[in-house]
């Protein structure tokens, strides 16, 4: 039996980090008497410890709630979470496809969010039905009417459509249901064609494989059902089909409209990957659904073993992270610096921060991370007859030798080819959208520009609020562009981003020499024009954090073998215990343990011993 | 191992240093005459159980006492003691062990606390050996020190050791006080060289937490040491030295040919040697113990009969290794590979290569310029 499809209301929930959306989810939950007050706690849906310490949703995650409305008919409303953080703009998109209506939700005392904007623009522009709501109206700080006048401007609509809530205390809660009933239409689809659904989510269990969560379009998926997913070509037959409500539950079919989950004895989240179209194997749809794009890394890192006994569990730890991640990749390389260890892709900043964290929680292998950088696309000038000369480590993928020029994709700084071999560089761009008070216009402009933006739109929301928008390139916004935004605008300016593909850029690679030896680790991809500054402040930074040695160690950067910058890091002077004699031997001895312990987190490269904070030196070369 | 110690602690002085941490006491001299009649009876106590009861349980050490090489008394200020009662301590480590005819002996004092005559009956009870604070010849620098002495008297209490009859003196200095200048260290030095010594040592000044000394650190009303000074100091100290026919066998000690402290370099060495007294340590065979640090507990038990160990322990491999290494580097004989390996290979080429250590394929041996770097290097040769 499968829901009739003009009762289903598919919902998402578009709202900035801390706007309320978790616990507004929590009172559906509770208004709908899925999850009475005794079981409940708090931010329900959230299922990682990280998610819920930082208060951010990394996965979506749909569940069913039968809501009977104020005039006695049962609906059923699936609310489709959607994850909260830029990086993961591409699984948002996927989320809100899967809707057919989405719950803008804003702080009334914060007001509307540049993340919040983006989103929305993502929801109107998949055609939903969008319901404004105002949350946390109890709190004495709260500007209700402002912040509705400005949606209602922002939407088109009158403040008075604007609904009010208090999800702390589930005031309004009703209203919000009622008005999805209401406004959102019901889904379309033909029972009768072959299944089509649309993956907007999948997620390791350890136990089951991989949960796929899935929008049913047409067709209806059962048990048993042999399913084939388009873009993997994987295929196997359904073991378990159910729905998450809010626990999950076996059910024996699902037809169009209708949201649920699937296992199959699929083995990692790479074989079922977010805007998939799940089909039947043996008689499968004409097309895949609109919109599937493969994951692309944006931000790279290199990872290494402080230890370099414990590169196998290292390898064996990304593995296990990669099984329920799949926007995250990594290849081995090697570090003349560093040893053996990992090239790492993320999908931004806070999904590389994720994927470290949960490295050192759940597998504590002590690690040093280098710096992130974005890839870049090398024009090379030879079109192979030259291959080899050098400078090409790694394996970058060479068409056969032709007329055109070979093109190399750089993500590790030390693998960038030599000068002479380049014709040209391409740098990803993004689009930014970045919302703040009027009164810090000029701040965030002149960031802006000074990390080579260029200025697309400028609109004022309100008198007191000022929408930008700036094409620059990711490589100038993974730093730390966001917390000199933020201290720019004394913490009210928010910003969101999307890929914009690739920029023209003139280039160079400034390395990084220690005590006369380059250290590959250190080498970063900056604009020619801003290279000696970069290399000055680098080489400061150097002197500051790696603690004297027992020798001068003299730091020096350089642009293809010419020295920019020099510093030199003195040497001690005195580093010996005065007395030593009988009574002092067992103290001395604990406390050179204890010594020896700390040497252990440094990383010895060459004589030079470098604690794990410089290898992330660039970060803090800021203006 | 053929050399064996003795050390005594005698933890009472008149006045304690504003830089000083070591076990000592003021004001309890009404408890010396106890504490002289405990330590003769814990003396007596250890000597009687003899080598298996200091050892590490099952170590296969002789049933009987070896014959030992030195006894130093240190403090504190041993002669606070009236002289005929330190006197008898020496006589009584004679009574009760096997101490070589030509051993060594040691007594630590204070130039103010010494006389011709004091000195006098410790020869004849066997000191062969004076080692006096003197700490600088700059009235400043003592005055910055805590230092009661002016800075001529001991000069006269060396010479009153050598109408005693005593046959080796040691004077310690120290450098790199605040207070001190590069020409106040330099002329310090020529003073002591002129004193006619046997044996200099010369230590950084350092900041002990549980000084007075730390405490104006932290209350801002003095200057921490600086290494910066201390390592130039330690240079200038070397070339005075040396240059004056001494030669430095240690990171702080510097000797005449032929009269390097025997008994301090049992320590260095990785020796044995008993450590009777309040807090004193002893090490024998690769067990590390130490007594009731209270002179008045440890009087107290010893006069009952009672154990004065407050603590033990048996060294495995590793730390025995790491002890080697930490001790033996500051020797500038240096220590065998054997006895340290394994080691930080490449911490040790890096320490080579940098010419801060020597390295012959038998033996490691800090250079001229490693010395003011033990510390790094020694950390740099540990295996991880």
């Amino acid at each position: 039996m499968t829901y009739p499809i003009q009762r289903i209301r598919n919902f998402a929930i578009i709202a900035h980090v801390d706007h309320g959306k978790s616990t507004l989810a929590d009172r559906m939950l509770q208004e709908t008497r899925l999850v009475d007050a005794r079981m409940m706690r708090d931010q329900y849906l959230d299922r990682m410890d990280i998610e819920r310490e930082r208060g951010i949703t990394i996965k979506a995650q749909a569940v069913r709630m039968p809501y009977v409305t104020r005039d006695g008919h049962e609906y059923l409303l699936n609310l489709i979470d959607t994850p909260g953080h830029v990086d993961f703009s591409y699984e948002v998109s996927r989320a809100l496809n899967a809707c057919e209506g989405a719950i803008l939700l804003v702080d009334a005392v914060q007001g509307i969010q540049a993340q919040t904007l983006a989103n929305l623009y993502a929801a109107i522009e998949a055609g939903l039905e969008v319901i404004p709501v105002l949350n946390k109206i109890d709190l004495p700080a709260a500007r209700s009417e402002q912040v509705a006048a400005e949606i209602a401007a922002l939407l088109g609509g009158r403040p008075d459509d604007v609904l009010a809530v208090s999800a702390k205390t589930g005031q309004g809660v009703t209203a919000v249901l009622e008005r999805v009933v209401e406004a959102v239409p019901a889904p379309t689809g033909d029972p009768g064609s072959p299944p089509r659904g649309l993956i907007f989510d999948s997620v390791y269990d350890p136990y089951r494989g991989v949960v796929v969560y899935v929008r049913v379009v047409d067709g209806v998926l059962r048990p048993q059902l042999d399913v084939r997913l388009l873009a993997t070509g994987f295929h196997h037959a359904i073991d378990e089909l159910g729905v998450i409500s809010p626990d999950p539950k076996p059910i024996d079919a699902l037809g169009p409209g209708e949201v649920g989950y699937l296992t199959a004895a699929i083995k990692q989240v790479d074989q079922a990957r977010v805007g998939d179209t799940v089909t039947d194997h043996a008689r499968p749809a004409a097309a895949p659904l609109p919109g599937y794009r493969e994951p692309t890394p944006m931000v790279f890192c290199g990872l290494y073993p402080l230890d370099a006994d414990d590169f196998p569990q290292l390898r064996d730890a990304l593995g296990k992270l990669r099984l329920n991640d799949a926007s995250f990749s990594f290849e081995p390389e090697t570090s003349t610096a560093l040893g053996f260890g990992f090239r790492c892709g993320f999908l931004g900043l806070l999904h590389m921060e994720i994927v470290s964290e949960r490295l050192d929680r759940e597998f504590d292998i002590p690690l040093v991370t280098t710096a992130p950088n974005v890839a870049y696309e090398v024009h090379l000038r030879d079109a192979g007859g030259a291959a080899g000369a050098g400078g090409g480590r790694g394996s970058p993928e060479r068409p056969p030798p032709g007329d055109q020029p070979t093109v190399v994709r750089v993500s590790n700084p030390s693998e960038l080819p030599p000068a002479n071999r380049v014709d040209h560089i391409l740098e990803p761009v993004v689009d930014a959208v970045i919302l703040c008070p009027s009164e810090h216009v000029g701040a965030v402009m002149q960031l802006c520009e000074r990390r080579r933006g260029e200025l697309a739109k400028m609109e004022y929301l309100s008198p007191e609020r000022v929408e930008l928008r700036y094409r620059l390139p990711l490589a100038e916004i993974i730093f730390d562009f966001f917390d000199r935004l933020k201290s720019s605008t004394r913490g009210y300016a928010t910003l969101d981003y999307e890929p914009a593909g690739w920029q023209r850029a003139d280039l160079v690679r400034v390395d990084i020499l220690l005590h006369g030896a380059p250290v590959d680790a250190f080498s970063a991809i900056v604009p020619r024009a801003k290279a000696h500054e970069y290399g000055k402040a680098m080489v400061g930074k150097l002197r500051e954090l790696i603690p004297r040695q027992l020798f001068d160690v003299p730091v020096q950067a350089a642009i293809g073998g010419k020295i920019i910058a020099r510093d030199t890091i003195k040497a001690r002077r005195k580093d010996v215990v005065a007395k030593c004699y009988g009574g002092d031997v067992t103290r001395k001895r604990k406390l050179l343990e204890k010594q020896k312990a700390g040497k252990k987190r440094m990383k010895s490269v060459g004589a030079v011993e470098i604690p794990q904070e410089a290898f992330v030196a660039a970060l803090s070369v800021g203006e | 191992m053929s050399e064996a110690g003795v050390y005594l602690h005698v933890p009472f002085c008149a006045h304690r240093c504003h830089y000083c941490d070591f076990n000592t006491y003021t004001g309890l001299d009404d408890l010396i005459g106890r504490y002289v009649a405990g330590l003769g009876a814990d003396l007596a106590a250890v000597a009687g159980a003899g080598p298996r009861a200091v050892a590490p349980p099952g170590a296969d050490v002789d049933d009987r006492w070896p014959t030992f090489t030195s006894v130093f008394v240190g403090g504190g200020t041993p002669t606070l003691l009236p002289p005929a009662e330190l006197a008898g301590v020496l006589r009584r480590v004679r009574d009760l062990l096997p101490v070589a005819a030509d051993a060594e002996v040691t007594v630590e004092a204070n130039p103010e606390t010494v006389t011709v005559a004091a000195l006098a009956e410790l020869v004849d009870a066997g000191l062969t050996r004076l080692s006096m604070g003197a700490q600088s010849f700059a009235s400043h620098v003592l005055a910055f020190l805590g230092r009661r002495h002016d800075p001529e008297r001991p000069l006269r209490a060396v010479a009153d050791a050598r109408s005693a009859g005593v046959s080796q003196v040691s004077l310690d200095l120290i450098y790199g006080a605040p207070a001190e200048a590069g020409a106040d260290w330099a002329a310090t030095l020529d003073t002591a060289v002129a004193a006619g010594l046997d044996h200099v040592s010369a230590y950084a000044l350092t900041l002990e937490p549980t000084t007075g000394y730390a405490a104006r650190v932290r209350a801002g009303t003095a200057a921490a040491p600086d290494d910066e000074v201390a390592g130039a100091r330690m240079a200038v100290a070397d070339a005075r030295l040396t240059a004056a026919g001494f030669e430095r066998y240690e990171i702080s000690n510097w000797a005449r040919p032929g009269r390097a402290c025997r008994h301090n370099l049992g320590y260095w060495r990785g020796g044995n040697w008993l450590g009777v007294g309040a807090g004193a340590h002893g090490h024998w065979a690769g067990r590390r113990w130490w007594s009731l640090r209270s002179p008045a507990r440890y009087a107290d038990a010893a006069l009952a009969g009672r154990t004065t160990t407050s603590g033990a322990e048996v060294l495995d491999d590793d730390a025995r290794r790491c002890e080697r290494l930490m001790m033996g580097l500051r020797l500038s004989e240096g220590v065998a590979r054997t006895a340290v390996e394994p080691i930080d290979e490449a911490g040790a080429g890096a320490a080579v290569r940098a010419g801060l250590l020597d390295d012959d394929g038998r033996r490691l041996r800090l250079t001229a310029a490693g010395r003011p770097l033990a510390g790094g290097v020694i950390l740099r040769l540990l295996a991880a």
